[in-house]
């Protein structure tokens, strides 16, 4: 299995795969618009400031799904010694970093039209803004150790340990009485509160969301291999 | 119609700049992810040039990441 997620291997398919998020990556991307901004109903409660949501809500799940998905890899890391799983984590950070600003921000903007404040520090955004230095962290160490062994050990365990900032973000709502409102979608069990008319762009905007972070990851994957590579260029 | 999308019932600015900074930030991240990459792909390409003749027939030979970078790059220019 291994053999098979070596940069060598993989590398060959970047190209391949961007070349055909590309192609139809606009295309997507024009049609989650027009739906989320044209043809999705306006809520009844909310009114248009609703069409937010198409860029929160994915933002947010991109943002949890990307830490956690760094704090798992760091986790194999640890226990396999690959060291290609740490150059995967490296090239998701800066698309979870990216997304939780954007969560923050549009929630912000979201705020103001439905809550009347642009900030508050309950729990769910306070431990949004924890997430995003975690995610600070994390580039930061990656970045600041000259010794990569040190660097791969330090930002590994900046993710283990703000894994458990996760569940806290998740469960805030529930947890505690804040002004953000619960969770109306379920996605480990599949369940959702929204009407299809709004569930579909959503899911729209949430497929053009997941292309631009795979053509980010491709890149920066790519970037990372190179990087290495560089490093020991006589001794290929 | 435009006027009405536009405005969205008042709140056409919290829509418009939720998308705007999306974009804008979205834009922003794949030039400098995509700038980043073409620098280290020439600069390898380069390094690859400098070597010797055998040096770099050993390199592409053994290494399929420097053989595509190398291929790539000579494409390019």
């Amino acid at each position: 299995m291994f053999y098979f997620i070596s940069p060598s291997k993989i590398f060959k398919w970047i190209e391949r795969v961007t070349d055909f998020i590309n192609s139809i990556f606009f295309v997507v991307l024009i049609i989650g618009l027009t739906f989320a901004l044209l043809i999705s109903p306006p809520d009844y409660l909310q009114g248009d400031s609703v069409r937010i949501m198409y860029v929160h809500v994915p933002s947010a799940w991109i943002s949890l799904a990307s830490f956690t998905c760094i704090a798992f890899l760091s986790f194999l890391t640890f226990l396999l010694k690959l060291k290609n799983l740490n150059l995967i984590s490296k090239s998701i950070a800066p698309i979870g970093l990216l997304f939780t600003f954007l969560a923050i921000a549009t929630g912000s903007l979201w705020g103001k039209p439905t809550w009347g404040t642009w900030w508050v520090w309950d729990a769910r955004l306070t431990s949004m803004v924890i997430l995003l230095l975690f995610y600070v962290l994390y580039i930061l160490s990656t970045k600041i150790f000259k010794d990569e062994d040190k660097a791969n050990k330090v930002s590994g365990l900046i993710a283990i340990v703000g894994l458990i900032n996760i569940p806290i973000i998740k469960y805030s709502v529930d947890w505690w009485s804040t002004l953000h409102q619960p969770q109306s979608i379920n996605i480990l069990s599949g369940s959702s509160s929204i009407h299809s008319s709004m569930l579909f762009p959503l899911m729209l905007m949430l497929l053009v969301l997941l292309l631009y972070c795979a053509l980010i990851f491709l890149m920066k994957y790519k970037t990372e291999i190179i990087r290495i590579k560089r490093k020991n260029v006589k001794r290929l | 119609m435009i006027e009405k999308l536009v405005l969205m019932s008042g709140y056409g600015f919290f829509v418009w700049l939720s998308f705007a900074i999306t974009l804008f930030a979205c834009s922003i991240v794949y030039y400098r992810t995509y700038k980043t990459l073409k620098k280290y792909e020439k600069a390898f390409a380069k390094e690859l040039k400098e070597l010797s003749d055998s040096e770099r027939k050993k390199v592409l030979e053994n290494s399929k990441i420097a053989n595509q970078v190398f291929a790539s790059y000579n494409k390019s220019i």
